[in-house]
């Protein structure tokens, strides 16, 4: 089997068999990024969207100043939209990117230009990864995020209209344009996993059970990601953020490795939903815990986490720049305690 | 003869299932039948995005339909406001309505407006990222009764006290009530920071604002 290392614990964790590693991996798949990581490398929000040496400095902090065991690109949810024509606004140090406002006014104007890869920032995302995978050799993981069908449909098309036509327009419409913009993340995974990366998370979070119903989750969406899962061929983390306990029956048939759940869902609850047909990770809260707690209630929480069966530790979701390196840090440090008996 | 109640029924009807169409033509027929326009939209329009409200957050109902039923009901006012004779004490309260600035996450913000305007309020709407003292100097120019402001995110919630903040600055903060909402905003947070209220979703919005607005026409009068 050779050396335990964090990579390899990361992708048996990730795979749903963290009882083969030594102990649970704390690799986070969301969003890495503070304001005291950006301070500390000199690589500040919004220059690192854009810079590869900034933004290789950014992603390297991860491990670098945090300890997290592993790397994560990019750092916002707007590449897509970016390269699809959309107006970004680029934010400041502690403020991440959106989009300004939707490109196209209805389903029939959506076009994906060709090689669509190839603009925009994924050029940059794509050698950050591979300089990444050069520096650090094969010793740490790497995942490459994709902005989910259902978000990327949102800033296109406008969230609201993009709601209404779920319900006004014939479905199959619908979903012939998540499936094009599947397609666009399927081709942007396939040159990460060329450039180095070994995991990808699919971050969808309008896709929440707070906007979208279950059934739409269910009969539209879960066909989509399955489609993804397969044609991605690596192991798969499907994020999405809020209360998505109603969504858990129908996760194994998305064919995913593992579902990245937020502060609300019930880690005891959800692994009995899903026993190991998918594994579970993340749920460390971040707004009461990582941003507003200190190093104490950190640890009370992950070690929570960890008992209540989560597979990797993670933020429950994207990290608010403003958390203090020292909470992060103890998230870290309490995962790395924990060694199976 | 038109029957009258099977009108407002199926005004009712169309708006709770979002039916558009039938909305609007139920809305002429209304006025065709000699039914109040003002009472069409505050009363019966009001009692279905009552219903609307209440089946989302029971989750028998999820946003797309909230939308839905909110554009019904949209495109039966457009017919019915030429309508409407608006009489002097029945000038509904102003309420100033926007997401704090660096916030763009405007759907809860939205579905409080449709509420608000469904139950009689002129609600001027500033949007998402709202510079913060873009609030004071509406209110001011409007005259508003009420400020209403949304942040969904940890990082924009201080905006929030900064407006109040800057509504005592500008001498006006007994001027108006200030509701705040949002996900993240809890009601202790709310009223530490001098809120009036934080109602907890976009029907309890209706209900709190009412008051608000009653209690300060006693406090300051019509005048501001
Ligand atoms: C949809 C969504 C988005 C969409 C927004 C689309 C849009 N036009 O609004 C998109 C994908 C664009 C988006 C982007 C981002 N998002 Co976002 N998003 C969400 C999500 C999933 C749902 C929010 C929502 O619409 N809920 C449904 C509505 C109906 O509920 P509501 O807003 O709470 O409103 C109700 C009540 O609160 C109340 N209410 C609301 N406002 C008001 C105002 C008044 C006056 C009153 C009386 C009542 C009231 O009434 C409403 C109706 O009943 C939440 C997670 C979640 N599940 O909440 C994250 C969330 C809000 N997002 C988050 C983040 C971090 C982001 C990004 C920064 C991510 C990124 N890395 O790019 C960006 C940038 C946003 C920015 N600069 O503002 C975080 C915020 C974390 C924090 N720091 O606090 C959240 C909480 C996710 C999480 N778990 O971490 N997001
Ligand atoms: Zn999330």
């Amino acid at each position: 089997m050779g050396e335990m290392t964090p990579k390899k614990r990361a992708l048996l964790c990730i795979t749903g068999n963290k009882k083969k590693a030594d102990r649970i991996s704390c690799f986070d798949v969301l969003t890495t990024a503070t304001v005291d990581q950006m301070n500390a490398v000199k690589a500040p929000f919004p220059d690192a969207h854009r810079d590869p040496e900034l933004c290789f400095r950014l992603a390297a902090a991860a491990w670098e100043i945090i300890g997290l065991e592993g790397f994560k690109l990019p750092f916002d949810l707007c590449i897509e939209a970016e390269a699809l024509g959309c107006k970004i606004h680029w934010g400041r140090i502690d403020r991440h990117p959106s989009v300004e406002a939707p490109v196209f006014n209805d389903l029939e104007e959506f076009k994906v230009p060709e090689k669509i890869i190839e603009m925009g920032r994924f050029p940059i995302k794509h050698g950050v990864e591979e300089r990444l995978r050069r520096e650090y050799g094969d010793y740490l993981p790497i995942a490459n995020q994709v902005t989910g069908p259902f978000t990327v449909a949102g800033h296109i098309f406008g969230i609201e209209r993009f709601l209404i036509w779920t319900k006004k327009k014939p479905r199959e419409k619908i979903e012939e344009v998540l499936r094009l913009i599947a397609d666009i993340n399927i081709e942007d995974s396939k040159e990460a996993l060329r450039s180095g990366a070994d995991v990808i998370c699919i971050a969808d979070p309008s896709a929440t059970s707070d906007i979208i119903s279950p059934q739409f989750f269910k009969e539209t969406l879960v066909p989509i990601y399955k489609y993804m899962v397969r044609k991605i061929g690596a192991p798969v983390v499907l994020h999405i953020c809020g209360n998505t306990m109603a969504y858990l029956p129908y996760l194994p048939d998305t064919e995913i490795d593992a579902f990245s759940a937020d502060a609300q869902v019930h880690i005891g609850f959800a692994k009995q939903v899903l026993g190991d047909r998918v594994a579970i990770v993340g749920n460390v809260p971040t707004i009461s815990v990582l941003l507003l707690g200190n190093p104490q209630t950190v640890r009370k929480a992950t070690i929570e986490a960890i008992s209540q069966g989560v597979d990797v530790v993670m933020p429950s979701c994207g990290i608010p720049p403003r958390t203090p390196t020292e909470n992060f840090k103890a998230m870290v440090e309490a995962a790395r305690c924990w060694v199976y008996v | 003869m038109v029957n009258k109640d099977e009108i407002i029924s199926k005004f009712k009807e169309a708006i709770i299932i979002g039916d558009e169409e039938a909305a609007v033509r139920l809305a002429k027929e209304a006025i065709a039948a000699g039914l109040d326009a003002y009472e069409m939209v505050t009363k019966y329009g009001g009692e279905a995005m009552e219903v609307i409200n209440k089946q989302y957050e029971e989750k028998k109902i999820f946003v797309p339909e909230v939308l839905l039923a909110a554009n019904a009901l949209s495109a039966a006012v457009e017919i019915l406001k030429p309508h409407m004779k608006v009489e002097k004490t029945s000038i509904p309260a102003k309420v100033v309505l926007g997401v704090v600035e660096g916030d763009i996450h405007d759907i809860g913000k939205n579905l409080v407006k449709i509420m608000l305007s469904s139950a009689g309020f002129e609600v001027i709407d500033l949007g998402r990222d709202v510079p913060l003292q873009k609030f004071i100097e509406v209110a001011k120019q409007e005259k508003a009764d009420v400020v209403g402001m949304s942040a969904l995110m940890s990082t924009t919630m201080p905006g929030m006290k900064k407006v109040i903040d800057m509504l005592k600055d500008a001498g006006i903060r007994n001027k108006v009530k200030v509701i705040v909402g949002g996900a993240p905003v809890t009601e202790e947070w709310a009223l530490s920071i001098g809120a009036d209220a934080r109602p907890k979703d976009a029907s309890a919005a209706v209900g709190i604002t009412k008051q608000l607005v009653e209690k300060l026409r006693k406090e300051r009068g019509d005048s501001w």
